[in-house]
């Protein structure tokens, strides 16, 4: 074990907190590195994503041919942890486009598709939403009913799909649907590359249990798209998509997210009182506060144990759904703890008696279906560790 | 930045694997459970040829020199088989010995240790039951008769493996502080009683201090100056038996999936139902938690100058984990589980038995907050 840097991946840290010192625009804010955060400030964040892209971090480990950095994956981690510690925005603005499509472009798409699709993503030209979920295909993604018929060189789309988050911000969007009905379920669909302006598609927008609109039903009628902007080939689209699952962002940037979380959980038991004495001094809150920070710290190592066998060229697949899941109980926990903190208060959604600014736990315990239910609810990653880590046998 | 096993490490942990399966399954752990000798003499020589001993001690009193992380590849492995050996005990007294003693003291205890020809083991817990300096009250006082040796006077509570023991180091309290003295077990005045164990795969002994001469070279390092060093070894003690209890808890979960791969009720095997198989994600969860949590402990009390908040980290989950692991094991049987010819109450037994072991849970979830200064 060795929990060194080398002299190059020093100076490459180094190069990081340089860049960050100059360009970083959330300097000495606690800004969230949130989506919806980020683009209330757009103007400083394109400036941003243009500081990124020209030092090629954008798409850090994309091919440099398309306009990536082509780097390595420790450089990466330390680009990712370097930027959360300083509270910088997200590392790059075409949030989607970089965690679902790009990888599946390399990995699938035609030489004309990465040239037309890379770039943009890249510069923050062009945003991408997702189309995976249907009212009736949830976890069982693979049911999905959405279908797409050829009429000559087009495809033609019906059906509906949800849980579609920055649908109005987005020019483009992936989306999976069946092309062949007589197929079995997993090899009858294909990955589509629809435009948003599309004649035929409808927004309709999700109002969730914290009031905002994050999540959007999309309906798509008679909607046409030329052959040319399927991704992969017929049939191959399940295949597409577990290419961006499996390419998730790497757990360091969400670990120093929380750790930072924890240490405003921290601050906020030291301001707060129960049952008249300080919250921190409470037996219940402080070894609550303690599981949080043991799991966040196994979460941090367990990366870590995981980029090691990246990098020693050992295959990682189903063992990241262990920090999924952590992730998913630590989130809820944080919205509760910080809540149970503020004692009354923590029942309030707006005012001043007591609360964090901005009721940021209020939000937290509202707002964590987002991350805890989205990319596979808990009980999905459940069914994950037993049968691919454990061997269990597929449910009854 | 690698954090993974050494190939050396990797050859060691098939090693003790190997060693596990053939000289020591779980078949000969239930012999030498029910046997009267606290330690199989033919097991601790076959380790000790393999250089287990000597693994952690230092090159120049015969150690191989290589570091706690290291043990700590062992601790799983053999906690993965309940292997009965006091292979983590004597690492610890002889880390304290090797970093407290003088050159003479080292040269006397340290060779026979690194060769198994001795076992060592720290008699650290008293009445008191906790595992800090307020729990020290064992005394070392001067001697009626005016002589230059020290009395010892006093009881050490559930010292690991105390009767298969050739030397105690003791934590004992002089007027300047708390001092550690090597003691041969066969001292006149030592009595040495052993427990009746819930666990009866490790070995225990309360040992009763009855005016034990002690002469000022058995001191290890300056009279009342030794916490600072002990509590580090307790640290290193406890970040090994965290190591066991994952292996445990590995080995409770193999079984309990193995048994729900082919256990059948509604016609199914148990292992597709959600209520039996996300419990076993769960639990797994729980292992490689404190897997990543102990292996970096394990690191650290060699190379931080505090690693008090990492070794609770680890100590804290290692523990909740073989605890739950080994109560679910006999869940997931159901009522095969309980009975005497199931593996899984060996390991419920472990897991309930060692939580407590060198700071329960709770303690070490509250050291992690005041480590922190909170």
């Amino acid at each position: 074990m060795n929990f060194t840097f080398s002299p190059e991946e020093e100076r490459f840290r180094s190069e990081v907190r340089v860049f960050l010192a100059e360009k970083n625009p959330n300097r000495g804010e606690k800004i969230g590195s949130d989506i919806e955060s980020s683009l209330a400030r757009l103007p400083q964040l394109l400036a941003w994503n243009q500081a990124l892209y020209d030092k090629h971090w954008v798409g850090f480990n994309w091919p440099q041919r398309y306009g990536g950095g082509g780097g390595g994956l420790i450089e990466q981690m330390i680009l990712k942890e370097e930027c959360a510690k300083d509270h910088a925005p997200i590392l790059g603005l075409s949030y989607m486009g970089l965690a679902w499509v790009g990888p599946g472009l390399i990995k699938y798409g035609t030489e004309e598709q990465k040239q037309r699709f890379i770039p943009p993503i890249l510069k923050a030209e062009e945003h991408w939403c997702t189309g995976y979920s249907e009212p009736g295909a949830g976890s069982d993604l693979a049911s999905l009913q959405c279908k797409a018929e050829r009429d000559g060189d087009h495809y033609v789309i019906n059906g509906q799909k949800i849980w579609t988050s920055l649908a109005s911000w987005a020019q483009w969007m992936i989306l999976l649907v069946r092309t062949d009905l007589s197929a079995p379920k997993h090899l009858g669909m294909s990955c589509l590359l629809v435009p948003m302006d599309a004649e035929g598609m409808e927004v309709r927008p999700i109002k969730v249990m914290s009031g905002e609109t994050p999540f959007a039903e999309i309906f798509f009628n008679d909607v046409r798209v030329p052959i040319e902007n399927r991704l992969g080939e017929e049939g191959q689209g399940w295949d597409v998509t577990k290419t961006a699952l499996a390419n998730e962002r790497s757990s360091i940037a969400e670990v120093t997210a929380l750790q930072h979380n924890l240490e405003d959980l921290k601050d906020l038991a030291r301001r707060c009182r129960i049952g008249g004495r300080a919250a921190i001094e409470d037996s219940s809150v402080r070894s609550r506060l303690a599981k949080l920070d043991c799991t966040i710290e196994a979460m941090r190592l367990s990366g870590l144990r995981f980029l090691t066998k990246q990098l020693r060229g050992e295959p990682i697949g189903a063992e990241t759904s262990v920090n999924k899941l952590l992730r998913a109980q630590v989130e809820v926990e944080m919205g509760r703890l910080g809540c149970d903190i503020e004692g009354s208060a923590g029942r309030l959604l707006k005012g001043p008696h007591g609360m964090d600014v901005g009721a940021k736990w209020q939000k937290h315990m509202l707002g964590w279906p987002t991350t805890v239910i989205g990319g596979g609810t808990p009980n999905i990653q459940k069914n994950v560790i037993a049968e691919r880590i454990l061997g269990l046998p597929h449910d009854v | 930045m690698d954090f993974g096993f050494t190939e050396e490490q990797a050859q060691l942990q098939s090693q003790v694997r190997r060693f596990v399966d053939s000289e020591c399954p779980l078949a000969r752990v239930r012999e030498l459970m029910a046997s009267s000798v606290p330690v199989d003499k033919g097991l601790w020589e076959k380790a000790a040829g393999l250089g287990w001993q000597a693994l952690t001690l230092p090159e120049e009193h015969g150690g191989l020199g290589l570091a706690w992380e290291d043990l700590v590849v062992i601790a799983e492995e053999a906690g993965r088989g309940l292997l009965p050996l006091p292979l983590v005990a004597d690492a610890a007294a002889a880390r304290l010995l090797a970093r407290l003693g003088n050159p003479q003291q080292c040269a006397r205890w340290l060779p026979a240790i690194a060769t198994g020809d001795s076992i060592a083991t720290i008699a650290m817990l008293e009445d008191a039951d906790v595992y800090e300096d307020r729990g020290v009250s064992l005394q070392a006082s001067a001697s009626a008769n005016g002589s230059a040796s020290l009395k010892l006077n006093g009881a050490k509570r559930f010292v690991p493996y105390a009767q298969a023991a050739d030397l105690l180091l003791v934590i004992a309290r002089e007027p300047e502080g708390v001092s550690v003295f090597a003691v041969p077990a066969d001292s006149p005045g030592v009595t040495i009683i052993p427990l009746v164990l819930v666990d009866a795969t490790q070995r225990e002994a309360d040992v009763v201090f009855n005016e034990v001469s002690v002469c000022d070279d058995q001191r290890l390092g300056r009279a009342g100056a030794a916490w600072a060093e002990v509590a580090r070894v307790l640290d290193a003690h406890a970040v090994a038996l965290s190591a066991e209890l994952v292996g445990a808890a590995d080995a409770a979960v193999m079984i309990a999936t193995e048994y729900a791969k082919v256990r059948k009720q509604f016609g199914h095997t148990i292992g597709r139902f959600q209520g039996v198989k996300h419990r076993l994600a769960e639990l797994h969860v729980g292992v490689e938690s404190a897997r990543s949590l102990v292996y970096y402990a394990g690191w650290a009390v060699d190379h931080l100058e505090d690693a008090r908040m990492h070794v609770s980290m680890a100590k804290s989950f290692a523990s909740m984990a073989a605890d739950e692991a080994g109560e679910d094991c006999i869940q997931i049987h159901g009522a095969i589980g309980y009975t005497w010819e199931c593996d899984a109450q060996l390991y419920y037994k472990r897991g309930r038995a060692s939580r407590n072991i060198l700071g329960s849970p709770e303690w070490h979830s509250e050291r992690v907050l005041s480590s922190q200064g909170l």
